[in-house]
């Protein structure tokens, strides 16, 4: 069954076969029920090139600590002086910025902006 | 169809992962440390109420009296100032504003704790240090079941 979001997600679609967004597979549980262990998303790097993260995104991260872990979490709030706060949408399973602090803007990498698969 | 097509093409060539986790960077928390410092607390207290002073006038007795008596308060103070530490670290560290939800005594509970910690290094008081292993028996209730696992309690004594 193709996801209804699928069909307004036709463009990021053609742009991903443009290679313009990049498939990723989401682990763990902290962004249910939107993000399951094991679902494949679409990431446009570009996204925040011209503007800043808005609250409520959906944004791929590097971690603050552990720079080759990349989290996805959604943006809390507006970003303040260059940093941007980030939890988890189920968030007793989240490990975000409630402990590690807001993240620097230049470690956004992107936007989730397609979800491909539950 | 689309899922299928999906996971035919990450065996092709593997989505890179993102991580939407809590266990990789949370480390280990377990409550079990911070009993293993109260049992000790506990059967420090036990150690010490059961101490008989020498007969006054034996000075090598009184010594050796004196030496056991300073050992086993040293060991009490600082096996209590552990199991506070440990304690602290589970309530700041792992528990989160959400588990309120389901532990709304979870404050309470810590900070009981807390003070029976403090109050088995003020005083040699075999209740307080039974209390405060009571305490954490609750908070080993408590934690588990955030964790929505079953893990029984049991102590090494």
């Amino acid at each position: 069954m193709v996801h209804r979001s699928l069909i307004r997600g036709f463009p990021h679609l053609v742009l991903w076969a443009l290679g313009r967004r990049a498939r990723l597979r989401v682990r763990g549980t902290s962004m249910e029920p939107w993000l399951s262990d094991g679902s494949f998303v679409l990431v446009d790097p570009r996204a925040y090139r011209r503007r800043a993260p808005r609250a409520g995104d959906v944004v791929l991260a590097r971690h603050p600590y552990e720079r080759d872990l990349r989290l996805v979490k959604r943006v809390a709030s507006e970003p303040k002086d260059s940093r941007v706060a980030l939890v988890g949408d189920r968030a007793e399973a989240s490990h975000d910025s409630r402990d590690f602090g807001t993240v620097p803007l230049a470690d956004v990498m992107g936007q989730v902006v397609l979800k491909l698969s539950s | 169809m689309f899922d299928r097509i999906l996971e035919q093409l990450d065996r092709i060539s593997p989505a890179p992962e993102a991580q939407a986790h809590c266990d990789g960077p949370c480390g280990v928390y377990d409550p079990a440390s911070a009993r293993i410092a109260a049992e000790a607390v506990l059967s420090m207290t036990k150690k010490i109420l059961a101490l008989t002073p020498p007969a006054p006038g034996d000075q090598a007795a009184g010594i050796a009296f004196l030496n056991t008596l300073a050992r086993y308060i040293a060991i009490k103070e600082e096996q209590a100032e552990l199991a506070k530490h440990d304690l602290l670290v589970l309530w700041t560290d792992y528990f989160k504003p959400d588990h309120l939800k389901d532990a709304p005594n979870l404050h309470e509970m810590f900070w009981k704790a807390a003070k029976l910690c403090s109050e088995c290094k003020q005083s040699v008081n075999e209740q307080k240090a039974s209390d405060l292993l009571k305490a954490i028996q609750e908070i080993h209730g408590m934690f588990w079941k955030s964790k929505k696992r079953e893990v029984p309690w049991y102590t090494a004594a």
